[in-house]
């Protein structure tokens, strides 16, 4: 059993943790959750900030919602609003932003606050997906 | 009536020069053209009168004697006109000849070349503007692409393959759509370039642009569109006016989110564009000053302050008006009024 982290089964397969992906754009979610659910991810959805705080504050998403991956512009609470949610009720869970603008001024604002990894869109699979494996390297150092 | 910035003119000469004056007054709304006048019936100049609807005449005599008629301008370049204006003139009439008149249509000219260049000079500027927006319009689809491409390389099930193609191009279609309406917008307005045009196909078109230059996100969009609604004008200029003016609106209501309402009406001859915002509204002592150039509200490198002046500009040479109601706090209602274009939507250019 040990080669399975998270240590938790879903529909009888392994997983190797949950991920949150909030973002506006259903085809950004449909995509993102496509790249992740083939490197054994279970991928939940928000279309928003608000929506995305609902998520992490349902149930057993409390406790076993490993990552999330968020957009910034986005209708009611935006990214960076959500994102500071995030980091002051979740401080365990790391945040990936993944964003259509670069900007610099707000990538640094972003990693100061603990975000793990800002991304543009368009990312490659491969990229999105060491990022997130990045930060469950994080998640589970904050398990122990 | 009668104001004092109020100006009855004649044209005597229908040629070249008295084609271009009469464009060139026919912009200017305290200017009333009562009539142009030439011996030869073909003559550029009375073709162009008989479509804007300016009086035609071939009798010189009875046309100076137009009753209040203030201004003569003779582009005849014959001398007798000139011996027999002087000899028959109102008194009240100023008469502008010859390199008077020439000089005078240079300056207008001039004037002309340097409000297309500030128009142009603010577009430009507002561009900038758009960079998140158009960044997010395109980034997003080549996610989409980037990530579904990949897929295809494994995918195996040739129903998900179709499907997947099906969505690229979609997608690509989307992005390309971008471009197009960015270069439109952005080219130089085409000089004088005046056509019938559809106001509610101008208003979607400009909400287009607007969605670049602000984020819509809670925003509520109400529209109450008359049918039929049309205005005479360059129809580049006029978008111009309406992404200004629904860009202003949606930055009123930037941080708590709000209803935009977009409204044409056709009224007694005249057609009414309402854009309203529930927005923060402009404190009453700034009214006076939003039209003024280099007014602005926002913080410096942010606005250029030539919006809302250009904006008056191009109404007021579309014969239109522009009013403005707002409160603090509750949001601001600019209303154009334009002489009505006198047509359905058939032959309209949108």
């Amino acid at each position: 059993m040990s080669e399975f982290k998270s240590g938790f089964f879903i529909g009888g397969e392994a997983c190797n943790g949950r991920v949150l992906v909030v973002d506006d754009e259903p085809d950004i979610r449909k995509v993102v959750k496509m790249t992740l659910q083939k490197a054994g991810y279970e991928v939940l959805e928000a279309e928003n900030g608000e929506k995305a705080i609902e998520v992490i504050n349902s149930g057993e998403n409390r406790l076993l919602l490993d990552v999330v991956i968020c957009d910034i512009r986005m209708p009611k609470i935006n990214g960076a609003e959500a994102i500071a949610y995030f980091r002051s009720n979740y401080p365990h869970v790391p945040l990936i932003v993944l964003t259509g603008f670069p900007d610099t001024d707000m990538a640094t604002s972003f990693l100061r606050q603990g975000v793990v990894d800002y991304l543009v869109k368009p990312v490659e699979g491969e990229k999105l997906r060491s990022a997130v494996a990045r930060a469950m390297e994080q998640r589970e150092l904050a398990r122990l | 009536m009668e104001r004092s910035d109020h100006t009855k003119a004649a044209i005597l000469g229908a040629g070249r020069g008295g084609h271009a004056l009469l464009d060139l007054l026919h912009q200017i709304p305290s200017i009333e053209i009562v009539g142009i006048a030439d011996r030869d019936p073909d003559a550029p100049g009375l073709q162009r009168a008989r479509e804007i609807r300016v009086p035609v005449s071939d009798d010189v005599p009875s046309l100076i004697r137009t009753p209040g008629l203030g201004l003569i301008m003779d582009v005849t370049g014959d001398p007798a006109m000139e011996i027999y204006l002087h000899a028959h003139k109102p008194s009240a009439a100023d008469i502008l000849s010859g390199s008077a008149s020439r000089l005078l249509w240079k300056l207008i000219q001039h004037e002309s070349k340097l409000e297309a260049e500030l128009l142009q000079a603010e577009k430009l500027a507002g561009i900038g503007s758009f960079a998140s927006g158009i960044a997010h319009d395109i980034n997003n689809p080549l996610q989409l692409i980037l990530g579904l491409a990949e897929n295809l390389i494994e995918e195996r099930d040739l129903t998900a393959v179709h499907e997947q193609a099906r969505d690229i191009v979609e997608a690509v279609k989307r992005t390309s759509a971008i471009c197009r309406d960015l270069t439109q917008y952005s080219r130089r307005a085409s000089h004088r370039e005046e056509a019938l045009v559809s106001i509610n196909g101008k208003l979607d078109e400009a909400l287009k642009i607007a969605r670049y230059a602000s984020s819509f996100h809670d925003i509520e969009m109400i529209k109450h569109y008359q049918t039929g609604a049309a205005v005479k004008g360059n129809p580049d200029e006029l978008l111009h006016v309406l992404v200004n003016l629904i860009t202003n609106a949606v930055h009123a209501m930037e941080q708590v989110g709000g209803t935009l309402t977009l409204e044409t009406k056709l009224l007694n001859g005249q057609v009414d564009v309402r854009i309203s915002d529930t927005g923060c509204g402009i404190a009453p002592e700034k009214i006076p000053e939003i039209f003024e150039p280099f007014f602005t509200t926002k913080a410096p490198g942010k606005g250029t302050g030539l919006g809302l002046y250009n904006v008056k500009t191009i109404v007021n040479k579309m014969h239109g008006r522009i009013a403005v109601e707002s409160e603090l706090d509750k949001g601001s209602v600019f209303t154009l009024t334009f002489p009505n274009g006198e047509s359905t939507e058939q032959g309209c250019q949108s």
